[in-house]
């Protein structure tokens, strides 16, 4: 069973979505903040990292995600935000400042949410 | 009366475009050269430009209009004398040169000479706080005049300054300097040590130092980048802002003199982190005199390939800068105003979000920084995180320039960490005997002798480095109205709680002085105050009533009880 981490501060969204995920066989850990999510990284060793950009800070998810690549080259993560809608802000992958593998706007349909974590999963 | 030629208008309109772009956001340097052709914008002059520019002559007009140093309707004088009126320079005795230029002109302020020759103006901060009163003939700057000098600066623009006495720049005093002024780089060695760095690893290493900007509202200078950097675009831009406006502010102009290089090392390297191309220096009116010498260092840059194209060798990695002036409003110091002024529009603040680190100059994504933060980010790119903020406190890192005047012993520029009490930094200039001081300017708070043991820092009483240090025998009701004034004359005028409740506060002052006031208005005027800062639009009107309400809180038994005037 893949593991995947959410590291989300808003609940409400992590409780949706920790539905729709176990509920479709995955392994799901949650962190609320970038600190917890890297030392649940570390720990728990996930296949999967959701990640959220506006935390404690507005750029949080980014640094977490540059961090993470630094520690594993090879885990997927997505991003998902609604910083666009909350800042008006527009952003793309980019290997140095956004090192994600993918990202999707909040709010998103479970269907494609799962469709995307297969594909980045290789399943 | 002038007849002015249309055709030959055009011409020169023309040959600006050429200089300055086809585009709306060329309007402010078009008309300032316009201006420094005709002595003020005819309106034939601004309908041409409008026409030229494909906009409205009422667009133009109103631009002209709200900038305080664009001349409208009647032609100024040869000389245009502008009086700074701010606080620091009436404690230094402001009223003496006033009275005297009128006697020496026979004019009133605003007024100009029948022959011509003199326009007297009254203006806001000169950023010569430490050596007040202050002056400004036309881009020429005097520090220090008196009733006598200022007869004699009179004689001399007669001559038209053939021979003079003066200086044409006044040097700064910097009473004290630490790791960041003692900073001992060469030109160039902060950017070539960011070029062995990835975009990553520079903001790493500025969140790592704590940094927060050093323009007054202390955001992390790490998440700003990394914002713009994320953010999508091609054409990204960074923006310094020298625009200096807070009263009893004056260390950007010293650093812009003696650190330019390292200031421009900063803007370079935040160029590269954010993957701009293109940038701006937004400086303030009043510093004219200062634009050739900075345009020479911008020549010798791109000279040694720190600007320019493939930028020390590092391939695919081009910037270059313009510098652009502002026009003499405050407002235009705030990060969105700044934005509408380049673009070529009234200095209006926008609503926030979106921020310019994603929509930004026309729409891209932008930082914006002070000139000192640019200086800082340079520093620890260099020197290393702890380098930087193993001065400071927790959540202010860092040592920060401050600009300190008023009555004390040394008034000037001194370099001393955040987290310093106010009766500390007394103590350094010699003002212990400091009835009050006003901490981060016009739209800072007033501390009294109570409150002497508080921090400077962003989490105790913030502040962008102005110091006004206020003496046993200040009239604290004419400090209050001084900084209304400011206010009133300042606010942009789009939003109301900003447009008329500073009139009405600035009313209220008044009557006080006249001993009209009771204290249940007062009150009243109070809760006015706090609408003010919680309905305004933009940190200007926001920050408007601090000073009217510190004051009132702190020294609520002078101002009360004045004796009405006898009619
Ligand atoms: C009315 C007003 C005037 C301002 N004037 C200046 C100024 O003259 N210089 C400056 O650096 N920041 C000024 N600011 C702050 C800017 O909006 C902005 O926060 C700053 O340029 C960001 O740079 P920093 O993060 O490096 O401080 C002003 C803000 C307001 C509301």
């Amino acid at each position: 069973m893949a593991k995947i981490l959410i590291v989300d501060d808003d609940v409400d969204f992590v409780s949706a979505v920790k539905i729709v995920l176990t509920s479709n066989g995955f392994d799901v850990i949650v962190a609320n903040s970038s600190q917890e999510g890297m030392a649940k990284f570390d720990e728990l060793q996930p296949d999967l990292v959701l990640l959220d950009v506006m935390m404690d800070q507005p750029d949080d998810g980014f640094v977490m995600a540059q961090n993470l690549k630094k520690k594993s080259k090879t885990t997927p993560i997505l991003m998902l935000t609604s910083i666009g809608q909350v800042a008006g802000m527009d952003f793309d992958k980019d290997s140095e400042m956004v090192p994600v593998d993918d990202f999707e706007q909040k709010p998103i349909m479970p269907n494609i949410l799962l469709e995307k974590i297969n594909k980045l999963l290789g399943k | 009366m002038q007849i002015i030629d249309r055709q030959k208008v055009n011409e020169q309109i023309n040959g600006l475009k050429d200089k300055y772009g086809n585009d709306r956001s060329a309007l402010l340097p078009i008309l300032q050269d316009l201006q420094d052709i005709y002595g003020y914008l005819p309106n034939v002059v601004m309908q041409e430009v409008a026409h030229s520019l494909g906009i409205h002559p009422v667009e133009v007009e109103g631009v002209a209009s709200f900038y305080s140093f664009f001349q409208t309707k009647e032609k100024q004088g040869k000389y245009v004398i502008r009086l700074c009126r701010t606080i620091s320079c009436d404690l230094a005795g402001k009223a003496n040169v006033a009275r005297q230029l009128e006697n020496e002109l026979g004019i009133k302020f605003g007024e100009t000479t029948k022959d011509g020759m003199f326009t007297l103006k009254y203006t806001n901060c000169l950023g010569m706080c430490d050596r007040g009163p202050a002056v400004l003939v036309n881009d020429r700057l005097f520090a220090k005049v008196d009733a006598e000098k200022a007869s004699q600066i009179i004689a001399d623009c007669r001559r038209d300054f053939l021979k003079s006495d003066f200086p044409k720049v006044v040097p700064s005093d910097v009473k004290k300097s630490g790791p960041i002024l003692k900073h001992g780089l060469e030109s160039g060695d902060a950017l070539k040590a960011a070029l062995k760095m990835s975009r990553s690893e520079i903001i790493a290493i500025i969140r790592e130092s704590g940094l927060k900007g050093r323009g007054g509202a202390g955001f992390p200078t790490a998440i700003k980048w990394q914002l713009a950097g994320a953010a999508k675009g091609d054409n990204k831009y960074v923006i310094c802002n020298a625009d200096e406006g807070e009263p009893g502010t004056f260390k950007d102009r010293m650093l812009l003199y003696e650190h330019i290089d390292t200031v421009l090392d900063g803007m370079t390297i935040g160029a590269y982190t954010i993957g701009a191309k293109k940038g701006f220096i937004y400086l303030r009116a009043e510093y004219l005199y200062m634009k050739k010498y900075l345009e020479e260092t911008l020549e010798k840059r791109r000279a040694n390939n720190l600007l320019g194209d493939n930028i020390l060798g590092k391939k695919g990695f081009s910037f270059d800068l313009q510098i652009r002036m502002g026009a003499g409003a405050y407002i235009c110091g705030e990060e969105t105003a700044l934005i509408e002024s380049l673009e070529g529009f009234r200095g209006e603040p926008r609503n926030r979000p979106p921020f310019p680190v994603d929509t930004g100059f026309q729409g891209n994504p932008t930082i914006i920084n002070n000139v000192e933060t640019f200086i800082d980010a340079a520093l620890i790119v260099v020197k290393g995180a702890e380098w930087f903020n193993e001065h400071g406190t927790e959540k202010s890192k860092g040592m920060k320039i401050f600009s300190i005047s008023g009555d004390c012993a040394n008034p000037g520029i001194y370099e001393l960490p955040f987290g310093i009490t106010v009766a500390q930094l007394l103590k350094e200039v010699g003002g212990e005997n400091a009835k009050a001081v006003q901490i981060g300017g016009a739209s800072g708070h007033c501390i009294a002798q109570k409150d002497f043991h508080r921090t400077i820092a962003y989490e105790d009483i913030g502040s962008g480095g102005s110091i006004i240090v206020f003496g046993p025998d200040t009239d604290m009701l004419q400090v209050a109205k001084n900084f209304l004034e400011f206010f009133v004359e300042e606010s942009c005028g789009q939003c109301t709680p900003c447009r008329d409740g500073n009139p009405k506060l600035l009313e209220g002052l008044e009557m006080l002085e006249e001993g009209r006031c009771s204290v249940t208005y007062l009150n009243e005027l109070k809760k006015l105050g706090e609408t003010i800062q919680i309905a305004s639009k933009c940190g200007l009107g926001q920050s408007s009533p601090n000073a009217f309400l510190s004051i009132v809180d702190n020294f609520k038994s002078e101002i009360l009880g004045r004796v009405p005037e006898a009619d």
